[in-house]
């Protein structure tokens, strides 16, 4: 689950120690069995190892998640016209996640100035996932998503899509030379609709400690602690044609779980109007591989929130991101590399007026580059790099323990190695280590409270079954 | 009273008639429409038309009708087991009634099949006499004479012209380590190296 804290929380609401904890680089992705029973294929047709997806697997998704070999209940009316095809067994999914982190030097105990925490941390469950996952009717399908989180002890809705697609073909004798997929989403998450594992809601890493200190800001579109994560709802369109072209616009408003509702000042992030996503992409596929480039972004204008009135001036982001994807898909080896660029620039005129940040005119960019290799699907590993830079901000990102800058900066970059092993292919036994260079600005006491950059590097295994 | 027998009689044979007649529409109507809906699952990776973007699934345009009922029947009672007949096929085809899989087979059959793609000469000339003569020192008989001088196919022997490369290698492969039954083939293919079989199949992915 992506935590949705804002980038002023560390001055305003937070203590150096508590919801800044969670770090959500990225959401942990999930595979679903129940697609693989309602298809009678196996996780390998829609993933690389899950929860990556293979080219079939984006066809899946983009058909609105509705092909089918199971018994259906149907009805039809009085002129044979359709009413009803529901699966005859519901498409449920479970997924439990156990694990184990380590952090390169302990974190402060919460109520003991000065003392530290028990090193080492084992979560029962991490997260545990049910899933409606599967064709609802003719051309609608779903991925609902609901999960404990075993640090916040806290049950809710997570990434969810609900989509419904249409297959429609055209052009030469026979009508048919191309095909069309036409679709309508309705989602909690900006990319969690996305299929190539570039883009934040499914992008690498696909699971990561929950409990170890993560970077204080990310880009809107990003699911870091500046992101919108499923605080927002959104209804979008698109068209997938011939299995190249992808094109979608999404117009997403807040939809914050909790709190007061309708949204009131003790909210925050509070979007104004209409915040568009868009996104195009072109994949091309040869022999075992297949190539994918791309381009999406975010235009939000947000009320802080945070105390103040959502009225008046708004802070604008403006996202504009670029992205790759290759993947050979071999019978014994899998290769695959993703990456993307995301460029945000904020003018936070109403963060000024209320004395959250310093600047009207920030910037924040980010960089992420993976690379995978698998051996027959059951053994193999990945190796990322992550960066990201920003303005100086001395309001925006102030010095706290282990969450703080005392720089006032939100540079932070470093490296992550993954080991996975892969017994069956719904079970995967995950050793991640994460590595910073920097942290919020800095190398050595990045917080101004003696904390190095390298003192948050995080080791975490994993256990993780979908069932 | 006998004339209002016989109104009744022709009223009421008229409206079973018309009863029968519309609900024999029906029913094809929900025949056309199942068959659509079912070309548009199989299109998802074979194409609409036939013709696959992705090399990983086979082109079906142009395919011979009996070897696509074939093969629809060895997954549907999963006696064609290789690897992606088993992750793809098994499920797809299991619901599939004898009649839409006749269905399917004509539709796909008539379908204009994919044009061939031009690959590396030299391994091309190497396929085409392959292909045309075989391996006589090895009695590695001719493709050409049971999948006919053009690769068109004939009945159960499939059409191999203009398809994809990678997906032919495989299906050589996965016949050649009996993973996919396939009588015929496995005596024809048992000593057929991997370097001929990549040169073959270059060959009729470009013709």
């Amino acid at each position: 689950m992506t935590c949705t804290e804002h980038r002023w929380s560390s001055r305003t609401f937070l203590p150096w120690l508590g919801a800044g904890l969670c770090i959500a680089l990225a959401s942990p992705g999930w595979a679903v069995p129940s697609y693989a029973r309602q298809t009678g294929m196996a996780c390998a047709a829609c993933h690389t190892v899950f929860p990556e997806l293979t080219p079939f697997g984006r066809e899946f998704k983009l058909n609105g998640y509705v092909l089918d070999n199971i018994k259906q209940v149907t009805g039809i009316d009085t002129s044979g016209g359709p009413t009803l095809a529901i699966n005859s067994l519901p498409p449920v999914s479970m997924n439990v996640m156990i694990s184990y982190t380590h952090t390169g030097a302990p974190l402060p105990d919460s109520s003991l100035k000065g003392a530290l925490a028990k090193d080492g941390d084992v979560l029962f469950p991490d997260q545990v996932s049910f899933f409606y996952a599967g064709k609802i009717a003719d051309g609608l399908g779903a991925f609902i998503q609901l999960t404990y989180d075993g640090a916040a002890d806290h049950f809710g809705l997570d990434n969810t899509d609900i989509r419904y697609a249409r297959h429609i073909s055209f052009g030469g004798a026979n009508g048919n030379d191309h095909s069309l997929i036409v679709g309508v989403t309705l989602n909690n998450n900006p990319t969690v609709q996305d299929v190539w594992n570039t883009t934040p809601a499914w992008g690498y890493p696909f699971a990561l400690s929950g409990v170890a200190p993560g970077p204080i800001t990310s880009a809107k579109i990003d699911n870091g602690a500046g992101g919108f994560g499923q605080s927002v709802g959104g209804v979008g369109v698109y068209m997938w044609l011939d299995s190249h072209f992808y094109a979608e616009i999404t117009n997403y408003d807040s939809a914050i779980p909790g709190g007061a509702h309708p949204l009131d000042s003790t909210d925050s992030n509070v979007v104004q109007g209409l915040a568009p996503y868009w996104r195009v992409a072109y994949e091309q596929r040869w022999d075992r591989n297949s190539l994918e480039v791309g381009a999406y972004g975010l235009n939000a204008s947000t009320h802080p929130g945070n105390g103040t009135a959502l009225a008046g001036p708004t802070d604008k982001y403006r996202d504009a991101a670029v992205d790759a994807q290759y993947q050979f898909i071999g019978e014994d080896h899998l290769f695959t590399v993703l990456a993307t660029y995301i460029s945000e620039h904020q003018t936070l005129d109403a963060s000024v007026i209320d004395g959250f940040a310093a600047n009207t005119d920030d910037n924040l960019k980010t960089l992420k580059v993976t690379g995978e290799y698998f051996y027959r699907r059951k053994i193999g590993g990945m190796i990322g790099y992550f960066s990201t830079t920003g303005s100086t901000d001395t309001l925006l990102y102030q010095p706290a323990a282990v969450t703080g800058s005392a720089n006032g900066s939100p540079n932070t970059d470093g490296y992550i190695l993954e080991m996975d092993y892969l017994p069956w292919l719904n079970t995967k036994l995950q050793i991640q280590y994460m590595g910073y260079e920097k942290f919020n600005g800095l190398s050595t006491n990045y917080d101004g409270a003696g904390r190095s950059a390298s003192d948050n590097n995080t080791l975490y295994a994993l256990l993780w079954v979908a069932f | 009273m006998k004339t209002d027998y016989l109104v009744a009689l022709v009223m009421s044979t008229s409206i079973c008639c018309g009863g029968a007649a519309r609900s024999a529409d029906v029913a094809a109507d929900a025949q056309k429409a199942a068959l659509s809906k079912t070309i548009e699952t199989c299109g998802t990776c074979h194409g609409i038309n036939g013709r696959s973007v992705s090399p990983t699934f086979p082109n079906l345009a142009g395919q011979t009708a009996p070897y696509i009922e074939l093969q629809l029947h060895a997954f549907k009672d999963q006696s064609r087991g290789d690897p992606d007949a088993q992750a793809y096929m098994w499920g797809m085809a299991s619901p599939l009634s004898d009649t839409m899989i006749s269905a399917l087979a004509a539709y796909f059959a008539a379908q204009p099949p994919a044009k061939g793609t031009p690959g590396n000469a030299a391994l091309i000339a190497q396929g085409k006499t392959l292909f045309e003569q075989g391996v006589p020192a090895r009695q590695i008989p001719p493709c050409a004479s049971c999948h006919g001088a053009n690769a068109a196919g004939l009945a159960t022997f499939p059409r191999l012209a203009g398809q994809h490369a990678p997906y032919l290698l495989r299906q050589l492969l996965v016949i050649q380590s009996v993973l996919r039954t396939a009588p015929v083939m496995h005596g024809v293919i048992k000593d057929l190296t991997r370097d001929q079989m990549q040169a073959v199949v270059v060959y009729l992915e470009s013709i």
